[in-house]
C-alpha cells in the first residue's frame, strides 16, 4: 500500500523522535479499514466506536493521497476550524464535550512534539514518557478538566471507552511511546466538538474531501521550533536554546531548519478589507464561498482554509452579533456588572459605560507603558550583553573602557536623580537607571560562569573590568537593593 | 510564589473562556525545582530540563493561537461596529434617510455597550499577553539562578517578537475604539459621572470586573518584590488608585 511509505515519511518528517516503529503496526491494518472507507465515508457513525475507527481510517487516507512534504502551502496559517470539521463530524460525540476553542489548540499538539529540543542522544527515548504524559496533559487540560488521560472525568460509560480505544487503540502499556503519540495525536485531533461548524458539514463534503483532508497534513508538520543541537554534556551546562520563531506575515516563509513551517495566519484589517470587498464583489457573506473569495483576493500564500474560517467568523460576526458579542459567552452588560441604583436607571447606563471606560482606558495605558518597559530593559540587557562580549574577546581594550562607550558614563549621572524620582517616573528609572546597574549585574554574571570555566587569569582581568566601571559610575558597583 | 498566588488570582478573575489559555506557572516551577534537584548530567536532570523546554515552546504556541484567533475576530469585530453605527446615523439620525430620535437613541445605546465592552475585551486580550510575558520572564529567570544557566536573554528576545507580544494591532483598535467611542458618546454627561463614586459593587464575570481586577493586580505584581533587580519593574503608579480601589469586588466563584 503506497499509503505505508508516505505515512512513516510523514511521520518521521513531523517529528524529531524518530517513530517509525510505528509505520510497522500500522500497515497491517490499513488494507482492512481502506477497505471499509469506502462504504462508511459520507456517513456519520452510530456507534462510539465506530468512530474510533473511523478516525484511524482517514489517516491513511490522508496520507495516501498527499506528498509527504507540502511546505509551499504557506508560512503560517493557522485556520484549523474549518479544517476539522469534516474530521469532528466522524467523531459524533466527543467525551467532553467543553471549549470551541479546542479545535484551534488541539490541532497543534501533534506538532508540538517535534517541538522537543531533545539531544539526539539515548536520552530520547526515557524523556519521551514524561514528555507524552505531559503531552497528555496539556491536551487533557484543555478538554477535560483533569489532567491524565485515564482519569478524564467522563459522563457515560461509553464515551470513556471512546477515550481509551480512539486514544490509543485501548492498547496502553505493552506498545512504543512513539506508537501511542501516534494514535493519541491523531484521536486528539479528532475528538473535539465544535458544535459552530456543523453548518460547514455539507459544504465541505460537496466541495473537496479529500482535498480538505490533504492540507491538513501539512498542519501536521513540526512547528518551526529549530532546536540548536545540545552541547554534549560533560559540563552539564547545555544550552538548547530552542528558538520560538513564528513568522507572522502573511507571505508565506518556511523557518530555516529542516521542517516546514507551521501554517499559522495572523490577519490584518488591510486584508480583511480586501476579503469584504471580494465578498461583497460575490454578492455577501451568505453567497460567497471561499474559493471565489480566495480567486478575487489574489494573495500570495493565503490558502482556502483561511479564508474558509474567516468567511465563517465573518458570517458570525454579521449575523449574530449578539451571539458573538464577549466571544460566546453569556452577554456580559455593564449594568449587570455595577449594582449600585443610581447607575442603573436611564441616564445611569450612560455614567456607568463612562466609568468603564475610564477603567478600561487606564488600564490600557498601564499596559502599554509597562509594555515599552520590559522591552527597553530587554533591550538594555542585551545591548550591554553584546557589549561585555566585545570588551571580553579584546582585554586590550580595557583601559579605554572608562571613556570608549558613551552609555554607561553618561547615565551614570542622570541615575542618582532617577533614583530619587523612581516611583514618579518609570520611565527615567527604564531609561537612565537600568543601564549601568545592568552592566554590573552582567558583570557579575559572567564573572560567575566564567569562575568556574576559564583560567585565573581571565578572571583577575574581569574583576579589573568591574572596577573601571565602578569607577566610572558615581554609585557604588553592588546591586542596589530598592526598599518600598 | 507571589507571582504564582497572583496569576491565579487573575486567572480566576478572567473571563471563563479564557482560563485555560494563561501561563501554567506551578507546573513550570515545579520543572525548574526538578532540575536543580537532580544531580547535573544525570538521566532525570536531562528528562526534566527536556520537558521543562517542551512545556515552555508549548506554552507559546498556546499563547499564540489563542491571541491571532482572538486578534482576527476583533479586527473583525471592529469593522462591524463601525459599519453599523454608520447605518444608524445614516437612517435614524437627523441627516438619514428615515430620522427617527427616539429610535436613534435606541440604537446609540446598544452600540454603545457594544462598542465599550469591547473595547474592554481587547484590553484584557494585551493584559493576557502582558501577564504571560512576564510570568514567562520570571520563570525564565528563576531557570538560570537555579541552573546557572543562560537561556533566559536569548529565549526572551525570542518571545519578544512572537505574535502573542506583539500587540500593536490590538492596540491600534483600542485607540480607533476610543476614538469612535468619543464621538458616540454625549459630552455633558461627564461631570455627572465623576461625582457617583462612592461603593460601588461590581458583581459578575464581566469585562469591567475583570478590567477592574486585572489593574489591581498588576499593581500588586509590581509591588515589592524579594528578588527586585534590574530586570524588574518598578513599581506601578496608578493616577487613579483610590478610584479603582473603591470598587468592590464580590468574590467570585472559585474554580473546583
Amino acid at each position: 500500500m503506497e499509503a505505508r511509505p508516505a505515512l512513516s515519511i510523514q511521520r518521521s518528517g513531523a517529528r524529531q523522535l524518530s517513530d517509525l516503529g510505528m509505520s510497522g503496526g500500522l500497515s497491517s491494518s490499513l488494507p482492512a479499514l481502506s477497505a471499509h472507507l469506502e462504504e462508511t465515508y459520507p456517513k456519520l457513525p452510530d456507534t462510539q466506536q465506530l468512530s474510533a475507527e473511523r478516525e484511524l481510517r482517514t489517516r491513511p487516507l490522508v496520507h495516501a493521497t498527499h506528498a509527504p512534504t507540502n511546505s509551499g502551502v504557506v508560512g503560517h496559517i493557522f485556520s484549523s476550524s474549518s479544517g476539522f470539521s469534516s474530521e469532528l463530524h466522524y467523531s459524533s460525540a466527543p467525551p467532553c464535550e467543553k471549549h470551541s476553542r479546542n479545535a484551534p489548540f488541539i490541532s497543534q499538539l501533534p506538532t508540538n512534539a517535534a517541538a522537543l529540543p531533545l539531544p539526539q542522544s539515548s536520552n530520547s527515548a526515557l524523556p519521551q514518557s514524561t514528555i507524552s504524559s505531559n503531552y497528555k496533559k496539556e491536551n487533557r487540560g484543555s478538554w477535560c478538566t483533569d489532567p491524565g488521560f485515564l482519569e478524564c472525568p467522563i459522563s457515560s460509560p461509553v464515551q470513556s471507552s471512546q477515550v481509551e480505544s480512539s486514544s490509543c487503540c485501548g492498547i496502553m502499556t505493552s506498545e512504543d511511546f512513539s506508537k501511542r503519540n501516534d494514535w493519541q495525536e491523531w484521536a486528539d485531533q479528532l475528538i473535539t466538538d465544535d458544535e459552530a461548524l456543523a453548518s460547514n458539514w455539507n459544504e465541505l463534503l460537496v466541495d473537496n474531501n479529500v482535498t480538505d483532508l490533504e492540507p491538513k497534513v501539512a498542519y501536521q508538520v513540526a512547528k518551526p521550533c529549530t532546536t540548536m543541537p545540545a552541547q554534549k554534556p560533560q559540563a552539564h551546562q547545555q544550552l538548547p536554546s530552542p528558538s520560538v520563531e513564528s513568522p507572522s506575515v502573511v507571505n508565506a516563509s518556511s523557518s530555516a531548519n529542516n521542517a516546514p513551517a507551521k501554517p499559522r495566519m495572523r490577519w490584518t484589517p488591510e486584508l480583511h478589507e480586501a476579503f469584504v470587498e471580494a465578498v461583497n464583489q460575490l454578492g455577501g457573506s451568505e453567497k460567497a464561498t471561499p474559493k471565489g473569495v480566495l480567486k478575487i483576493m489574489k494573495v500570495e500564500g493565503l490558502t482556502i482554509y483561511h479564508v474558509k474560517s474567516h468567511l465563517q467568523k465573518y458570517r458570525t460576526a454579521r449575523y449574530r452579533p449578539e451571539s458573538s458579542e464577549g466571544s460566546s459567552e453569556k452577554k456580559l452588560t455593564p449594568i449587570d456588572d455595577i449594582s449600585s441604583l443610581d447607575l442603573k436607571t436611564g441616564a445611569g447606563i450612560t455614567e456607568a459605560l463612562q466609568l468603564q471606560m475610564e477603567v478600561q482606558k487606564r488600564l490600557h495605558e498601564q499596559l502599554e507603558i509597562q509594555r515599552s518597559l520590559q522591552l527597553q530593559i530587554e533591550e538594555n540587557g542585551r545591548y550591554l550583553q553584546m557589549m561585555f562580549e566585545k570588551q571580553k574577546s579584546g582585554l586590550d581594550k580595557l583601559k579605554v573602557y572608562p571613556e570608549n562607550p558613551p552609555a554607561p558614563s553618561s547615565h551614570a549621572t542622570k541615575e542618582s536623580s532617577a533614583k530619587s524620582e523612581l516611583e514618579a517616573s518609570q520611565m527615567d528609572h527604564a531609561n537612565s537607571g537600568t543601564d549601568t546597574i545592568n552592566a554590573n549585574s552582567m558583570l557579575e554574571r559572567s564573572s560567575r560562569e566564567m569562575g568556574g570555566e576559564q583560567k585565573a587569569n581571565e578572571t583577575g582581568d574581569l574583576e579589573k573590568a568591574e572596577t573601571c566601571i565602578s569607577e566610572s559610575t558615581s554609585q557604588p558597583s553592588k546591586r542596589p537593593r530598592i526598599e518600598e | 510564589m507571589k507571582f504564582g498566588k497572583r496569576l491565579k488570582q487573575q486567572i480566576q478573575e478572567t473571563l471563563p473562556a479564557w482560563r485555560d489559555k494563561f501561563l501554567t506557572y506551578k507546573e513550570l516551577k515545579k520543572l525548574v525545582r526538578l532540575i536543580s534537584s537532580a544531580p547535573p548530567a544525570s538521566l532525570e536532570y536531562g528528562k526534566a530540563e527536556a520537558e521543562f523546554l517542551y512545556l515552555l515552546n508549548n506554552e507559546i504556541d498556546k499563547f499564540n493561537t489563542f491571541f491571532m484567533e482572538k486578534e482576527e475576530d476583533f479586527i473583525i469585530k471592529h469593522k462591524e461596529l463601525q459599519q453599523r453605527i454608520k447605518r444608524v446615523i445614516d437612517t435614524w439620525g437627523p441627516n438619514g434617510s428615515r430620522p427617527s430620535e427616539a429610535e436613534y437613541k435606541d440604537e446609540m445605546a446598544k452600540v454603545r455597550k457594544h462598542i465599550v465592552n469591547f473595547h474592554g475585551e481587547m484590553v484584557l486580550l494585551e493584559n493576557y499577553s502582558n501577564i504571560n510575558y512576564t510570568g514567562l520572564a520570571k520563570i525564565l529567570k528563576k531557570y538560570d539562578k537555579r541552573t546557572g544557566g543562560l537561556l533566559r536573554l536569548p529565549f526572551i528576545q525570542k518571545v519578544l517578537q512572537q505574535p502573542f507580544f506583539t500587540t500593536d494591532l490590538v492596540s491600534k483598535l483600542v485607540k480607533e475604539c476610543e476614538n469612535t467611542i468619543d464621538e458616540v458618546f454625549p459630552a455633558e454627561e461627564e461631570e455627572r459621572t465623576k461625582e457617583r463614586r462612592e461603593a460601588i459593587t461590581i458583581e459578575g464575570k464581566g469585562i469591567f470586573r475583570n478590567t477592574v481586577a486585572a489593574l489591581l493586580t498588576m499593581q500588586e505584581i509590581r509591588r515589592s518584590s524579594s528578588t527586585y533587580d534590574h530586570f524588574s519593574l518598578p513599581p506601578l503608579n496608578l493616577p487613579d488608585s483610590d478610584l479603582i480601589h473603591s470598587f468592590h469586588l464580590t468574590s467570585p466563584i472559585p474554580i473546583p
